[in-house]
């Protein structure tokens, strides 16, 4: 306990105390956002699309990789699947995204008592979230639409409202909803809660090295997001392929249906780890140019 | 005043109860809900993502009128159905509206109906799937195919705690309420009104931010004394689990069918 | 015997504490006792039970020295796994517990994880032997509180365990459902020879039930002495805080040089004499007052599960008068919190009327209603809102920016002894102390009636006294008073009219005297009168009494006319 590099080091159970601690009150904030009905005022839309404050002020209070997958993890329980709706994949993209945007919220806090640093954490949580999720989304078009390029008018609508709605969230839920909230409850909560968990609060030495945290963890989050971008473009190729496929059936029959699905899932993650290996390769690479 | 009250009735802890027990027990019936999550799962994972890689309109038709007659049998309600339509036809309509602004025509809208048949194909996939596996069959089937222990133990809890959740958040909001003074002039639009109410929904979660870490450690306590560290990480648990789980014979037909259509769709349009 | 558990010279520190909790402990327990381990707060009785199971030193890590041995195994050397099969222990929060969604689900949690195969018969096997099998299917939330305690018995049960540790049963549920926890807990001592090991305040439960009793203070054991022996030593005992059994109190009292006292009715009829007490004047009723508030054939039903409704009170009508000050006694589900919460506005009636001070209160908002009406909940922190005792008994005032409210709240601060508390957050207080704060906070609204719901529950017996105290102060300061209680001692004590609630119906609306002269009432209701006033009453006295000093009071008058000192 007196070994200060040891200090902030939870056991199993204390990790387990914050990852349930966040889900159950991020998952309990979404299923009420989920009721309250949305305003508008002509195109701007004030909703409450998050009480994102709950997970940004359990990362900077605790070890924030806890906090920030319970909460994603919770906005998928409570949100999703115990309202009946459980989106599938969509749910993966949200669920990486968000956790990664409160993670990096949690780790830029060094001193949970400065209202200055815990006010930029939590808009620059808001920030990594909401961009994520506008990129993601035009992504989509682009891959959903053959030659989006060609489409007249099309590449700059999708980007016009993605990067209104980003103004828009960041603008209003960023600081409504994240920015006041946390700049408020952080300093209250400070060395009251922690004890509740049986454990110390964070002090000024307990930091994050930066090199250990925002280095590798940081890199496998980019990299994941990077690879899922170029996993659909891959696919995008393989459109072709189905061509072929009908004559297959017919000269194996119907348990071809299996080994298709099972060639398919193979192909993705062999993509997967070749691109992130890949990408990890560069990204090496260029730190060391750098 | 009368906005926020009908919000907080609405969160009334029976209210929540019935949702959940309705979620959970509501489609037992179909068939859907007597099928491998696993099918499920295969099934969900072409359909889901496929649609995106395929631009021929026929196709992706032929997928939608199939969806349409899976959502059927999955008994969903046509409520459901007509929001997400309308939701799906309203960000088509946004951004054809815009792009025009940026010079588009007629042409764009070919493309953007195909981007709406493929959305709905997709999320009309994921209802089906999803609206017809129990909470218990989900977190199995995520369990089977190798999700962590904890997802599957965190959904379970969530289930045990919600209605306790919802509940000490009602009190404390209502605390809230009586003690204090909801202004006495609405504002222009009902703001004042509305922003405080927003304020109450926001500071209820400081006390209750307190009480859930209390909660917290009696729970993962429990939760070491009831061997749950040692389940998640021994497999043998995990079969003991799931040995509930088998393919039947209906698992392997319905995958065949939806095989064959799908084929079908292909050799005829492509 | 056969010593089941041992600890040899065993001192504990948590971490970050200054001073250890546990001090050079030595103790052996007996395989098949059944030992109750009494104690103030902050004695280390908790604390002691975790080394038990080996959550110390295991979970908390901390500084421990001596030795602890459970069924012949050090807990050093073995995981906190291990000991789960040895050892199930009950929570005072145990509904924290019970993990899993479904009641069979909960139950079996433990065999499962562990990974024995036939998980689900255990579950079965302990469902019934909890009486809960009917259940097995149900959400966790469909059960009440009591069933719930039942389903956290279950749920160790399902490991068979040879020591079963309860932490505070009685605290935690009404008296009914307490005295079925015990039945239970004798019948797996006596029937399976198990060691059964209980936390607890409530001394009459003690005599009745437990073979050992261990006193212990400031992380000492001040004794182990069987039962008997044990709530002997009265004034050590009151030392700490505890309250032996009333027969026993009422015994001291009256025979101060007996040696061994009674410690359950049946002895204590041994002891004194039947009958021959002196006539009592029972008061008559005042006379006529003012009227607050008026149900007028109240019905309210909720919305089920299965989307029937349910209807909860039937046909309710009632007055309440300026100087009334009620007890609302009845079952859990008689309907009496929802009998208050009608006054509050937070829930509307379905039939009828309900009117305060001649008003229709469907026609006022819970907001200005709480202006006049304060309803203190029955778990003190779903009233804590801000993060100190000070604000939250001024955030009613601050709101409507009162001019005095610095000084009034000083006043309550200093009314409800929050002095040194009162810039800690509420929530971190103990038991006893949220209880006062919940009180002041309801003062700080300046109500003319206050609405209290099980005010004493989950309270030890000494901060039960003291809260009792503060709110018989409260009655010059407010109109009327309404206390749902399963206190009957508080009942009896506080209130001047008793009304008993059963099935969503007013079955009687009297006083302590014509409640109790009704047995067929006090059986219907599920009330346990307070045992000095079954003492009394098996002592074939025509006016029995509610406390013990009325007891040894009117014994002694009795002794003196019959001349026994001549």
């Amino acid at each position: 306990m007196s070994n200060l590099e040891n200090r902030f080091i939870l056991t199993q159970s204390q990790k387990m105390m914050v990852f349930i601690l966040s889900m159950s009150l991020y998952g309990l904030s979404n299923m009420i956002t989920e009721l309250v009905p949305e305003f508008y005022i002509g195109p701007i839309e004030l909703s409450v699309e998050y009480f994102a404050f709950i997970p940004l002020t359990l990362c900077i209070l605790f070890h924030p990789l806890y906090a920030a997958i319970g909460a994603s993890l919770g906005e998928v329980i409570f949100g999703e699947i115990m309202l009946g709706q459980f989106g599938g994949f969509g749910e993966l993209e949200k669920f990486i995204a968000f956790s990664l945007a409160m993670y990096v919220a949690g780790t830029l806090v060094r001193d949970p008592k400065n209202k200055l640093q815990v006010g930029i954490a939590a808009m620059v949580g808001i920030i990594i979230h909401q961009a994520i999720s506008a990129i993601v989304d035009i992504l989509k078009v682009w891959v959903g639409v053959e030659e989006l390029e060609a489409v007249p008018g099309l590449a700059e609508s999708i980007v016009a409202i993605e990067g209104f709605y980003f103004l828009n969230d960041v603008l209003f839920s960023g600081i409504l909803f994240a920015l006041l909230p946390t700049v408020y409850l952080v300093p209250r909560l400070y060395g009251k809660i922690e004890p509740l968990l049986g454990m110390k609060p964070r002090t000024r030495d307990d930091r994050y090295s930066l090199k250990e945290i925002v280095g590798p963890r940081l890199i496998v989050g980019g990299i994941l997001l990077a690879a899922f971008a170029f996993l659909f473009e891959f696919l995008s190729e393989t459109e072709f392929n189905w061509e072929w496929e009908a004559d297959f059936v017919e000269m194996f029959g119907d348990w071809f249906v299996f080994i298709s699905i099972g060639v398919a899932a193979f192909i993705a993650i062999i993509t997967l780890v070749v691109l992130s290996n890949r990408k990890k390769n560069n990204t090496q690479k260029d730190e060391k140019v750098s | 005043m009368e906005y926020g009250r009908k919000w907080m009735d609405k969160l009334s802890v029976e209210q929540v109860k019935i949702e959940l027990l309705h979620t959970a027990y509501g489609n037992s019936d179909i068939f859907f809900a007597k099928l491998d999550p696993r099918t499920l799962f295969i099934w969900y994972s072409y359909f889901g993502i496929t649609p995106w890689f395929l631009h021929n309109e026929y196709i992706l038709l032929g997928m939608l009128l199939f969806m349409l007659v899976t959502t059927y049998f999955a008994k969903i309600s046509p409520l459901i159905m007509l929001i997400l339509s309308l939701g799906l036809l309203g960000q088509g309509g946004s951004l054809l509206i815009i792009a025009l602004f940026f010079g588009g025509n007629w042409a764009t809208l070919m493309p953007l109906f195909i981007l709406t048949v493929k959305l709905m194909v997709i999320s009309l996939a994921s209802i089906t799937v999803f609206c017809s596996m129990n909470p218990t069959q989900l977190s199995n089937g995520l369990l089977k195919i190798g999700v962590p222990g904890q997802v599957s133990f965190s959904i379970a809890y969530g289930y045990r705690m919600l209605p306790t959740l919802v509940e000490e958040y009602h009190h404390v909001f209502q605390s809230f309420r009586l003690r204090g003074k909801a202004p006495e002039k609405r504002g222009f639009l009902y703001i004042r009104t509305i922003s405080y109410f927003v304020k109450l929904a926001v500071m209820s979660f400081y006390p209750l931010l307190l009480s859930t870490a209390k909660r917290a450690r009696t729970t993962v306590e429990a939760l070491e004394t009831k061997g749950s560290m040692y389940g998640f990480n021994h497999p043998e648990v995990k079969k003991l689990k799931l040995k509930t789980l088998k393919m039947k014979k209906r698992d392997y037909l319905f995958l065949i069918a939806s095989f064959l259509y799908v084929v079908l769709l292909f050799v005829y349009f492509y | 015997m056969q010593p089941i558990i041992e600890l040899r010279n065993v001192t504990y520190q948590y971490p970050g504490a200054n001073t250890p909790v546990l001090r050079d402990v030595n103790l052996t327990i007996e395989k098949g006792d059944f030992v109750a381990i009494l104690g103030g707060n902050g004695s280390g009785k908790s604390t002691m039970c975790k080394l038990f199971n080996g959550l110390i030193p295991h979970y908390y890590v901390g500084d421990l020295s001596g030795k602890v041995t459970v069924n012949s195994r050090s807990t050093l050397d073995h995981k906190v796994s291990d000991f789960s099969k040895t050892v199930g222990y009950v929570y005072q929060d145990f509904e924290n517990q019970i993990v899993s969604p479904r009641v069979l689900e909960d139950a079996s949690f433990a065999p499962l994880h562990f990974g024995l195969p036939d998980f689900e018969e255990r579950g079965i096997r302990a469902l019934e032997v909890v009486g809960l099998l009917e259940h097995r299917d149900e959400f966790v939330w469909q059960l009440s509180g009591g069933q719930k305690h039942l389903l956290a018995l279950a749920s160790i049960l399902s490991l068979n365990p040879d020591i079963i540790i309860i932490d505070e049963p009685s605290a935690q549920l009404d008296p009914q459902h307490a005295r079925e926890i015990y039945k239970l807990l004798q019948k797996l001592n006596k029937e399976e020879g198990k060691t059964i090991i209980v936390i607890e305040h409530h001394t009459e439960f003690v005599a009745e039930f437990a073979n050992t009793v261990i006193l212990m203070n400031q992380g000492s054991i001040e004794f182990k002495l069987p039962v008997v022996k044990a709530l002997n030593e009265i004034e050590l005992l009151e030392q700490h805080q505890i309250f032996p059994p009333q027969v026993t109190q009422a015994a001291a009292k009256c025979f101060p040089h007996k040696e061994q006292l009674p410690i359950t009715i049946r002895e204590s009829l041994d002891l004194f004499e039947r009958g021959g007490q002196m006539e009592e004047e029972v008061s008559s009723p005042g006379p006529e007052r003012e009227v607050i508030v008026q149900y007028d054939k109240v019905c309210y039903s909720y919305q089920t599960i299965t989307k029937k409704k349910k209807r909860v009170l039937h046909d309710i009508n009632l007055t309440i008068n300026e100087g009334d000050y009620i007890a609302l006694v009845g079952n859990n589900g008689a309907g009496k919190s929802t009998l208050m919460r009608l006054l509050t506005g937070l829930i509307k009636q379905e039939i009828g009327n309900v009117f305060l001070g001649g008003k229709d209160i469907r026609k006022t908002t819970p907001e200005k209603l709480a202006e006049r009406i304060t309803y203190i909940y029955q778990n003190p922190e779903q009233m804590f809102i801000d993060d100190s005792v000070e604000k939250d008994i001024g955030f009613y005032l601050r709101a409507r920016k009162h001019p005095q409210t610095e000084k009034i709240v000083n006043q309550l601060v200093e009314q409800f002894h929050l002095k040194e508390l009162k810039k800690r957050d509420s929530r971190l207080l103990s038991g006893g102390q949220q209880r006062r704060a919940s009180l002041a906070i309801g003062m700080g609204m300046n109500p003319q009636i206050m609405l209290l719901d099980e005010p004493t529950a989950n309270l030890d017996i000494s901060t039960r006294k003291q809260v009792s105290r503060l709110l018989a102060q409260l009655k010059s300061q407010l109109k009327a008073v309404v206390i749902a209680t399963h206190d009957m001692q508080l009942a009896c004590e506080f209130a001047n009219r008793i009304i008993v609630m059963h099935e969503g119906r007013i079955i009687h609306d009297g006083d302590k005297y014509s409640v109790y002269a009704n047995q067929w009432l006090l059986k219907k209701a599920g009330l346990y009168p307070p045992q000095i006033f079954t003492l009394s009453k098996e002592l074939e006295w025509k006016h029995p009494v509610f406390s013990v000093e009325e007891f040894v009071q009117q014994y002694e008058r009795r002794e003196v006319s019959y001349g026994v000192w001549t």
